[in-house]
């Protein structure tokens, strides 16, 4: 097999047996997540219980991709099962992490691996080629996540050297590496089960949404590391090469010679993701096979991989302490995220939640919720590790904040308040907001809503955040609207040519159109993104400003690099069928764990309070259509209708061919599909048509 | 050395060419290893790749990461201990120094006769035989001319520019790093914000 290396490794913790599932049986799926949705419906027996439940079934898998030369596709890992952090239901939910534990579990023979059970006392799994070993971990558990990897090390390739190369098994001229096994791991944070604990590879790459941290704890799983020394096979290595070279040439960025005017998402002109002061001494730092990094490791040896909220979490709260200047408590507070595996998004708006009720004198040492936190130190960085280690620990309130903040709030009596007036902003599923409000951004609040958990899809958010910074910073936005809507319309296919995709106009979003983009940003993301791994922070490309045209490389890029790999003939639109196909087994499965369309709802106060900026954005802007022209509109002073939006959800279900009395997908729809086998099996039966 | 050695060395001529690398400037994504063993193997496959990037995330900067290139020696051990010849100077591409695969017999002293502490010579552990860097003077999946004459796919695909080829040999000891490692940034990396020293 091209691109694959044959086999998924199957671990069932309660039984210490490992086997084989050929990944032929899935091959249908892509990777990543198509084939873990899939796996998960097969081996899951059931389906509507806790992550917490033993009968969790968790994925972590490649793409064909991964290892390979494909820039920006190279290094993720797709993570999915039960997620035990959303609220009502724990649905069944997805995280993906970068860095090289993907590459390296395919050099060790490996597509993927399906974990099941729970072990009676702590366990990590040592993958050292086609070796598997469920080794004790009773010396790990409590080992923070880099003590954790860094022992880990130490094991595996111990005294293994051999003229500086790891020489695995026992005989001198066996294979040999010079690289550490990758190995992914959990903190304190899930060993305590946490709902907001995550899954942390190397310094500071994590599958941080789901909970997936308090899924392993609860399966008294504390580590998976990998090693690897074997190959992926490449269908066509020149024309992977000419591929590379055709991407360099025509649409990246020459780092040495950065033009100033340049844009685009394939690589920024400045490319590092961090949102905390720059650093002079530090190294660009990328994941495996990436033609440009997002990540930093310092000369201090802080904030080493961070990227995004963790370098944003404590930023504001240090610079406000110490009037503007910032100090080392930024990497203090995001190293300690990343040690513990707690989620960042959920620190960030726990922290701020928690100050504004100490504020209101609701909060603190003795008062109504009696915490343990001197707020007069916000800002320090005694503060923020006390607030950490209790979250991790579940010490004091931190056994509330270790269940996520909206649990909290309830525990607390104060949910439905505090959603109503937006103190807690938790619009959708129990899960904080992003940055990208439903209220403008609707794609993403839509998405988010329809689906499983916070998006954290970036696809639109050239004609969104980036014009919004623009216009803040006083710069003129370099691509008009209508131009920018029309070089993103014309290639999302089925729906091209329908620029209202794009009109985020207040007359515009509940309508068809809307529909489709949703749609279409489910589709492409759950094939080109989730399932081959394509980059969030690289891909798609539409606007590049080194085209002549300013086409970027989406819609040519992404089935050059796949056919080159894995030898097939696949369209784009081949793939956003496929997307199409495995976001209606999503679906299934959530209809499986009671989903139903009244449920899908936000909070109170995304339908009653207007919004008025944020933190980063004081002013968000969009696309849209104003008087019959294009322009970026200002989205400042709205909120969406609920009456309206329930036409939406109609509208959208209709689109989708799914049931526009409960949200689930139709019998036919699914027959259309090629998934009449799962239709058959629902319970209740699904009904056929609308 | 034994006398059949030191003949081999007092008649090996230097290499043509050299990799140079700035190990302050590469950002760890492995690039040129993942293409090295595209054109020479057809596959991806770090162990089997002439150039190592090492790294250590939780280490501090400069020194979480070192590249490990072939140094294309003067004096080569690995051609003077190699038992057959396999390991010669190629004449016919500028003297890098490169492995007859029919020749290898796969006794490994090539791999142990390397000074430097990660060892240029590469081993595959299922043909049992030994690789090294050859300048991309053989690479049957890549149709461009290599080798000290011609272009290297390192070279040419390092996204961030931190390898550089060139025909001058950077020192005459070959037990130090001066040379070898050196700085390619100028104003373009001052531009992302990081020092060009």
């Amino acid at each position: 097999m091209n691109g694959y290396t044959g086999k998924i490794l199957r671990v069932n913790l309660t039984s210490g047996k490992t086997s084989v599932i050929p990944t032929q049986k899935y091959e249908q799926w892509g990777g990543g997540h198509g084939m873990g949705s899939a796996i998960f419906w097969d081996l899951a027996k059931e389906k509507a219980i806790s992550g917490f439940d033993p009968r969790n079934v968790v994925t972590i898998m490649t793409s064909p991709l991964s290892g390979t030369l494909v820039p920006g596709a190279s290094s993720r890992t797709e993570v999915q099962g039960i997620g035990p952090h959303t609220s009502p239901i724990e649905w069944f939910t997805r995280s993906n992490f970068g860095g090289r534990f993907s590459p390296m579990l395919k050099y060790a023979g490996w597509d993927g691996i399906v974990i099941e059970g729970r072990a009676d006392k702590p366990v990590w799994l040592d993958i050292r080629n086609q070796d598997v070993n469920i080794n004790d971990a009773g010396e790990l558990w409590g080992m923070d996540t880099w003590q954790t990897q860094e022992e880990i090390w130490r094991r595996v390739v111990g005294s293994r050297k051999s003229e500086g190369w790891t020489v695995l098994g026992s005989e001198e001229d066996g294979p040999r590496t010079t690289q550490m096994p990758a190995v992914l791991t959990i903190g304190p944070a899930g060993e305590n089960l946490s709902r907001i604990a995550c899954l942390i590879h190397d310094a500071g790459h994590a599958s941080g949404q789901g909970g997936f941290g308090g899924v392993w704890g609860s399966k008294n799983l504390k580590a998976i590391s990998v090693i690897g020394t074997g190959s992926v096979n490449i269908a066509n290595p020149g024309a992977l090469i000419q591929a590379c070279l055709w991407a360099q040439k025509k649409y990246g960025l020459d780092l040495d010679h950065p033009d100033e005017s340049w844009y685009s998402w394939h690589g920024p002109r400045m490319p590092q993701f961090v949102l905390w002061e720059r650093r002079k001494d530090a190294r660009l730092k990328a994941c495996i096979g990436c033609h440009l990094g997002c990540r930093e490791i310092s000369k201090s040896g802080l904030g080493n991989e961070s990227v995004c909220v963790p370098t944003t979490f404590y930023r504001d709260a240090d610079k406000e302490r110490h009037k503007g200047r910032q100090t080392e408590a930024v990497y203090i507070a995001s190293d300690l995220l990343q040690k513990y595996g707690i989620n960042a998004y959920e620190a960030f708006k726990g922290l701020y939640y928690i100050k504004a009720l100490n504020e209101m004198g609701v909060l603190g040492p003795g008062k109504q919720i009696d915490c343990d936190l001197d707020f007069s130190q916000f800002g320090e960085t005694g503060f923020v590790e006390k607030f950490l280690k209790m979250t991790a620990c579940r010490e004091g309130r931190g056994d509330d904040f270790a269940e996520g903040f909206y649990r909290a709030a309830k525990q607390w009596g104060r949910l439905e308040q505090d959603l109503k007036t937006g103190l807690l902003e938790y619009p959708y599923w129990g899960l904080p907001e992003h940055g990208c409000d439903p209220r403008t951004q609707v794609e993403w609040g839509y998405g988010t809503i329809l689906g499983d958990r916070d998006i954290s899809e970036h696809d639109f958010s050239s004609l969104s955040l980036w014009v919004s910074k623009m216009k803040q910073k006083g710069f003129t936005v370099p691509f008009p609207a209508e131009q920018a809507v029309k070089l993103f319309t014309e290639k999302m296919t089925p729906f091209e040519g329908d620029m209202q995709m794009l009109d985020y106009s207040t007359d515009n979003i509940y309508s068809e159109h809307i529909a489709k983009l949703v749609a279409w940003h489910r589709y492409y993301t759950r094939f080109w993104k989730q399932s081959l791994l394509f980059c969030e922070m690289r891909w798609p490309d539409f606007i590049n400003s080194k085209s002549p045209d300013l086409r970027g490389l989406t819609g040519e890029g992404e089935p050059k690099f796949f056919n080159a790999v894995t030898g097939k003939n696949f369209s784009f639109s081949d793939g956003i069928r496929l997307g199409r196909k495995i976001w209606n087994l999503d679906n299934v499965i959530w209809a499986v764990q009671g989903r139903h369309r009244d449920m899908v709802s936000f909070a109170d106060y995304i339908y009653t309070k207007p919004f008025e900026g944020n933190r980063t954005f004081p002013e968000y802007y969009a696309p849209g259509l104003k008087n019959g022209k294009w322009d970026y509109i200002l989205l400042n002073g709205r909120h969406l209708d609920k009456t309206e939006f329930e036409k939406f959800k109609t509208r959208y279900y209709k689109l989708e061919g799914w049931d526009i009395h409960t949200g689930r997908p139709l019998k036919k729809t699914l027959e259309s599909l090629g998934l009449a086998h799962i239709a058959d099996t629902f319970i209740p039966p699904l009904p056929r048509d609308c | 050395m034994s006398k059949l050695s030191e003949k081999r060395s007092a008649t090996i001529p230097a290499s043509e060419g050299y990799l140079v690398v700035d190990t302050k400037k590469c950002q760890g994504c492995m690039t040129c290893m993942l293409v090295c063993t595209l054109v020479h193997e057809g596959k991806e496959n770090l162990t089997l790749s002439g150039i190592q990037v090492i790294q250590n995330p939780f280490e501090k900067f400069p020194n979480d990461l070192t590249v490990e290139q072939c140094r294309q020696c003067a004096m080569p051990r690995c051609v003077e201990a190699c038992p057959t010849g396999a390991i010669h100077a190629d004449s016919q591409n500028g003297n890098v120094r490169r492995i007859n695969a029919e020749e290898c017999t796969g006794c490994m002293a090539c791999v142990e006769a390397c000074p430097f502490p990660t060892s240029r010579i590469l081993w595959d552990s299922e043909k049992e035989q030994a690789r090294k860097c050859d300048l991309c003077a053989d690479t049957p999946y890549w149709h461009e001319k290599g080798g000290p004459g011609g272009r290297q796919a390192c070279v040419e695909l390092c996204p961030v520019n931190a390898i550089k080829f060139t025909r001058k040999m950077p020192i005459k000891d070959t037990d130090a790093d001066k040379g070898y490692k050196v700085n390619l940034r100028g104003s373009g990396w001052r531009n992302l914000g990081y020092s060009d020293q």
